[in-house]
């Protein structure tokens, strides 16, 4: 019975330690992201990457382009080649838009439905 | 130990006979559309000719095996549905026993714990890894419905939604996937374990764990790390659902190891004990009516015998009896 008590109270420790580090985790993030980030240059002239990378890694590269200019504000990508370019949807579509339906094509056809449009406006929707 | 390393050494052969063949001898064709429509058709054939075996064969006696009361006397209440005395409790039944695994729910295991008492007690560790194997391999399952329609249907949609709900790493993470890897892994481990259960382990019981393990860990591997083209993946599957003899565009070597072994598997299916699929419901002890005291149930097969009586038998060799002073019961 004690040894069932000392467990459920450990257990609940615990939780209740694993709880206040996530939040204080996340704060301290917060404040770090307030301040405005320096950005690169929205630099569309050429593809990141090749092709044949970017058709199976694309969403790789977009969700730690995201991740790391959201979370921690660093908004510049450094290409292989030591171009800066900024991490940010519109240096991908300032080309790719040109097509309507470049996302759509290949999403429809797998059916496979991003994330991207719950918050950007898609290049379908663009006027 | 030989009977777990067989199937094991035959699942990795299996898996790289297509992987040497398309990177280094350029057989796409044959891994790619020849062997699908072999697999699909002997599948079909080989599924079909068993039901259909199996659905001819007479049924002569209510053999129904039942752990409930069967209905007789207004007074005695009946169990319905694990005696069932008509044919929707039957139904209901079969269809317990196949979604949910009720039988094994009941699942016990005896064991001598110190000293000489034979304890039994529930084990429901089986009926839940059964569970989740069966039902994660059913969702992957239908969740491939995307890559075989062009418009793919809701449900498939909708499963795939919910498989990748917890929304983590890119391409999403499906749950089913970890769900039936671990299944399998604790299926596998239950077999090795257990001294008793390893002596009744048959290479034929490891071979489709093996086999299932390696489609999924194959599947995996594509999905999150060794990329291949799903676009000529789509293409290639399009193309076999209209019976296009075309050839395959690019697609990596790990695709057609996936291929060829679900081939393998379906293959297999038909001639080993994986038809359970079909036979569950097929199964007279558990899909027959238990009405043995509602009717009466006759063999079908007795014939009138033809008896001979011995008054006939003394009718015939009265005579040659009366001679060798055999006593006979009429003069």
């Amino acid at each position: 019975m004690t040894k069932k008590l000392i467990l459920t109270a450990a257990g609940l420790l615990l939780f209740l330690l694993a709880a206040l580090y996530a939040f204080r985790h996340q704060e301290s993030m917060a404040e770090s992201a307030a301040a405005p980030a320096p950005s690169g240059v929205v630099d569309s002239s050429a593809c990141i990457a090749p092709k044949e990378f970017m058709k199976a890694n694309h969403m790789r590269v977009l969700a730690e382009w995201r991740h790391s200019s959201v979370r921690e504000g660093n908004r510049v990508w450094v290409a292989p080649d030591g171009r800066k370019i900024d991490k940010s949807l519109n240096t991908c579509l300032n080309c790719h838009s040109s097509n309507r339906m470049f996302c759509f094509n290949c999403h429809m056809y797998a059916n496979v439905k991003p994330n991207c449009w719950n918050c950007h406006i898609s290049p379908m929707e663009a006027p | 130990m030989k009977k777990i390393l067989m199937p094991l050494g035959m699942v990795t052969v299996l898996a790289l006979v297509p992987f040497v063949g398309v990177q280094y001898a350029g057989l796409d064709y044959l891994f790619g559309v020849l062997i699908p429509y072999l697999a699909a058709a002997v599948f079909l054939f080989g599924f079909v000719f068993r039901m259909a075996d199996w659905l001819r064969r007479p049924v002569p006696y209510n053999i129904t095996t039942t752990c409930g009361q069967e209905k007789s006397l207004d007074w005695i209440r009946p169990n319905k549905i694990e005696s069932p005395s008509n044919p929707f409790f039957a139904a209901v039944r079969v269809l317990s026993e196949v979604l949910l695994f009720r039988s094994l729910f009941r699942n016990t295991r005896a064991e001598l714990r110190k000293g000489p008492d034979l304890v039994y007690g529930s084990n429901k560790w089986l009926w839940l890894g059964g569970l989740v194997f069966h039902w994660s391999l059913l969702v992957i399952v239908l969740r491939h419905a995307r890559f075989f329609f062009v418009m793919v249907p809701g449900l498939a949609e909708a499963l795939d939604q919910y498989d990748s709900f917890f929304d983590i790493t890119l391409p999403s993470f499906y749950v089913t996937d970890a769900l039936a890897l671990s299944a399998a892994t604790f299926l596998f481990v239950r077999r090795v374990a257990d001294a008793k259960m390893r002596l009744i382990s048959l290479p034929t019981d490891y071979f489709p764990l093996f086999l299932i393990g390696g489609i999924v860990v194959v599947g995996v591997l594509m999905r999150y790390i060794a990329k291949v083209d799903v676009m000529a993946v789509k293409d290639q599957m399009l193309r076999l659902m209209s019976f296009s003899f075309d050839p395959p565009g690019e697609i990596g070597a790990l695709f057609y190891v996936h291929l060829f072994l679900v081939c393998m598997l379906l293959l297999y299916f038909p001639f080993s004990k994986l038809v359970h699929m079909g036979a569950i419901f097929l199964s007279p002890t558990r899909a027959m009516v238990n009405n043995s005291r509602e009717k009466m149930h006759v063999n079908p097969w007795r014939q009138p015998m033809k008896f001979r009586t011995y008054r006939e038998y003394e009718d015939e060799f009265r005579e040659k009896m009366k001679k060798a002073k055999l006593p006979v019961e009429k003069e």
